[in-house]
This record gives structure tokens, sequence and C-alpha cells, in this order.
């Protein structure tokens, strides 16, 4: 009679499965949470370790520039520089002239976020998610939920803090949505923008809703999309991509279309966290 | 019990590698997942206790980085595992062809499971995007599985120098 025994020698792996699944699904959040930053914290120092590394090699790898190179260098760096000292001094005539404003008007004022660079440890670019994880976290005072920019503008929000990484989910991540305006719109209305359109050997692409009709886009008239600064999360004004297509959408209330974002965001090395003055 | 330990510390070096490759492709915009290479070894090699014990950290050591609910690739990963585990006694584990075959199917079905739990965000051309990706990963796999199951092996062989399969 070795027929019973057989049949539940059969069944005894996805009796096992049932269990694990059984003992997981009953397992208390806190311990869930907890096992989730154990091993996060345990993969964390080798991110950190590697990007150090990677560092060190950009580090030689510029010490072997000539001297010739450092000077030609060094004197564009002073041209810009000084350009840039220009932008600072216009800037705080303008900063004043706001504030006098909002003084006269009694409107409130807003606090500047403070910006946190920080150098990217780990790039995860798949067709599921899209995300970073960079060399800054709770000892910064990193927050989540804080926007994250770099020279080209909007890069995404952090997900995660963790003791001494943060992780960053970017604009061209499915999950992640942020309204914003089309730049030179008068009356500011607001566009709902998701990532998610990631084609292999492209550039990264977001889909955009509830686009008013007379707004038009193509890809030799390219309009820039902008944060509109509507919940308070993005400060206003960040480019978010350029729209390259609208069309009409199916019920003809709206349009509906591809934004083109910055080709940069899938090879940046460094970015800024702006973290918000309220969290600090 | 250590046993399971060396073969889950040669996984972790199989993570930081991936995770080094993915960094350096993300601006072609590729990916690769190596699932089938977290499994496939512990459920061929290892005890059933054992194969399911790493496969489950394994998945962890993978959720943990991923904005995944916690636990779904420990789930996906012991599924692998057992499925393996309940088909190794009818195949010649021990042919390297054979386990690299097995990681094959087992990286493709995780795979095909990944994106179709990930389904509601994923639409139009990013099923072209999952297909190179898929193709990537398979080539990759092809390309590291014999090296990376004898890194196994002889890890393995640390503890005994005759081990050759089971605890």
């Amino acid at each position: 009679m070795p027929l019973p025994p057989k049949r539940f020698d059969q069944a005894k792996p996805f009796l096992t499965l049932g269990f694990v699944v059984a003992g997981w699904l009953i397992l208390p959040v806190v311990l869930k949470t907890f096992l989730r930053a154990s091993f996060f914290e345990f993969q964390a120092p080798m991110s950190v370790a590697v990007s150090y590394a990677r560092d060190l090699r950009e580090y030689w790898s510029l010490r072997l520039h000539s001297n010739r190179e450092l000077i030609e260098a060094g004197r564009d760096l002073g041209r810009l520089t000084a350009s840039y000292e220009l932008n600072v001094q216009e800037n705080a005539t303008l900063r004043a002239e706001i504030a006098r404003l909002q003084d006269l008007l009694r409107l409130p004022t807003f606090a500047p976020f403070r910006a946190e660079h920080a150098r990217v440890a780990r790039r995860d670019f798949s067709g599921w998610w899209q995300q970073l994880v960079i060399r800054k976290g709770r000892n910064f005072n990193i927050t989540v939920g804080a926007p994250v920019i770099f020279s080209g503008g909007l890069v995404g929000r952090i997900a995660e803090v963790h003791a001494y990484t943060s992780v960053v989910e970017l604009i061209s991540s499915p999950t992640l949505r942020v309204a914003g305006v089309v730049e030179g719109d008068i009356e500011n209305r607001p566009i709902s923008f998701q990532g998610g359109i990631n084609p292999s050997f492209a550039s990264p692409r977001g889909a955009i809703e509830f686009v008013p009709l007379d707004i038009y886009a193509s890809p030799e008239v390219k309009r820039r999309l902008v944060t509109s600064g509507l919940g308070g999360v993005y400060p206003a004004g960040l480019t978010i991509g350029q729209i390259v297509k609208v069309d009409t959408s199916t019920d003809g209330l709206f349009k509906t279309g591809e934004v083109e974002l910055d080709p940069r965001l899938s090879s940046l090395s460094e970015v800024t966290v702006l973290v918000p003055p309220e969290q600090e | 019990m250590l046993r399971c330990l060396l073969t889950f510390a040669t996984l972790v070096l199989l993570w930081a590698l991936a995770g080094q490759a993915n960094h350096a492709l993300a601006s072609l915009q590729v990916y690769l997942f190596p699932g089938g290479l977290f499994v496939t070894f512990a459920a061929l090699r290892l005890s059933s206790r054992g194969g399911l014990v790493v496969a489950l950290l394994a998945g962890l050591l993978n959720d943990a980085a991923t904005p995944l609910p916690f636990g779904t690739q420990m789930l996906l990963f012991a599924a692998a595992c057992l499925v393996i585990q309940s088909v190794r006694d009818r195949l010649p584990h021990e042919a390297v062809f054979i386990q690299v075959v097995v990681a094959l199917l087992a990286n493709l079905a995780l795979f095909v499971a990944f994106s179709l739990l990930r389904g509601h965000s994923v639409a139009g051309v990013a099923w072209a995007r999952l297909g190179v990706d898929l193709l990537c990963s398979q080539a990759a796999l092809l390309a590291i599985a014999p090296w990376f199951f004898a890194l196994q092996t002889r890890t393995l062989q640390l503890l005994r120098p005759g081990f050759s399969a089971f605890d």
C-alpha cells in the first residue's frame, strides 16, 4: 500500500508553501518592518562602499589630467562663477522685492527649503520601478516626501529614509504622480503627470492627463512642463520635462499626452534634496 | 545551518554584483533580473529545509531594496524553490547543463510572475521594455550561471571537501 504516502509526498511542497504563506500573513507588521529595516541596513554598507570606491576611481582618473587641462578648467570655472555672482545679486534684489510686496499685500511668507547635496550610491531602473539610493539619510535629517532635484529639474521624492541612506522614487517611476503646469500658461491650470514610459535604449518618458484643450505641443514645438507648487510638496517652477505630444482624450473634455524627461536622469551621480523647513 | 549561511553569502555577492551591473546599465534603460540564480542551487543541491531557508532569506534580501510589498519576492522564491525541489529527483541535477536550464526556466517564471504582480502600472510600451529586460536577463544568466554554480559548489567544499549534494 505505498500509494497514500506517495500522494502525500507529492503534495508536501505545496503544503509547505501554504504554511509559509500563512505564516507570513499572520506575522505582525512590526516584525515585518523590523525585518525590512534590518535587511536594508545589512545591504547599505555594500552599496555605499562600492559608491565610495567608484568616487575614488573617478578621483584617480581625474588625477591623470594634465596641468594645462586643469588651468583651462579653472579659467572656465572662474567665468562661470562670475556670471553666477551676478545672478546671486539679481536674486537678492528680487527676494527683497518679493518680501516688500508680501509685506505690502499681507501675504503669507514661505520659508526656504534647506538644500542637502547627496551622492548617488545605487541606481535601480527596471520596467517595474525606478529609484536611486543616495548616501544621506537620518544622519542629515532627510525626511520622507522631500523633493529631490538636479540641474535639469525635478528628480523625484524621498520614498524611504534609513540610518545613512535614503531611497529616491524617480519621476520616471510608474507609481509617482506630480501636479504640473505648462510654462507660459497664464491661468496656471494644473495637469496630472505620471511616469512609467521607459523604453529600452531611449530617454524616459511620462504621461500627462487633464491637459486643457488650448494647449498644443509636438516634437517640433515642445512645451516645458514645470511643477505647479500645488499641495506644497514640490516648489513651483521646477522642470519636469518637455511635452512632445498632446491628443484629445476620448471624453473630449481634456487632452492627454507624453512628456520627454531629461535623459540625464538615468545617469545621475549627485542630486540635491530640498528638506522642508517645518520638518527639520 | 552553516551550509545555508555559506550559500546565502554567495547570494549576497550575487545581489551586490547584479546591483552594480544594473547601476551601470541604468543609462541604457536595461535591467538584469537574476531571480532564477537565487533559488536554483539551493533548491537542487541543499536539503529540502535548507534550500527553502536559503530561498526565503534571498527573497527578503531582494525585497528590502524594492518598493514592492515586503515579502513578495520571498514568497515567489519560496514557491520556485519548492517546485524545483518537487522535480529534482527526476533530474540529473548535478549536471551543470541541467542546473543552467532550471535556472533559466525559474528566471522566466519569476520574471513573468513579477510583471503580472506589477501589471497595474505596466501598459503599452512597458511590455516591450519588459521583453528586452527579460531577453537581456536570460542572456546574462546563461553567461554567468556556470561560474556562479561553480562558486557555490566551491564555497560549500570549504566545509566538506567531498561535497556533492544534499546535507
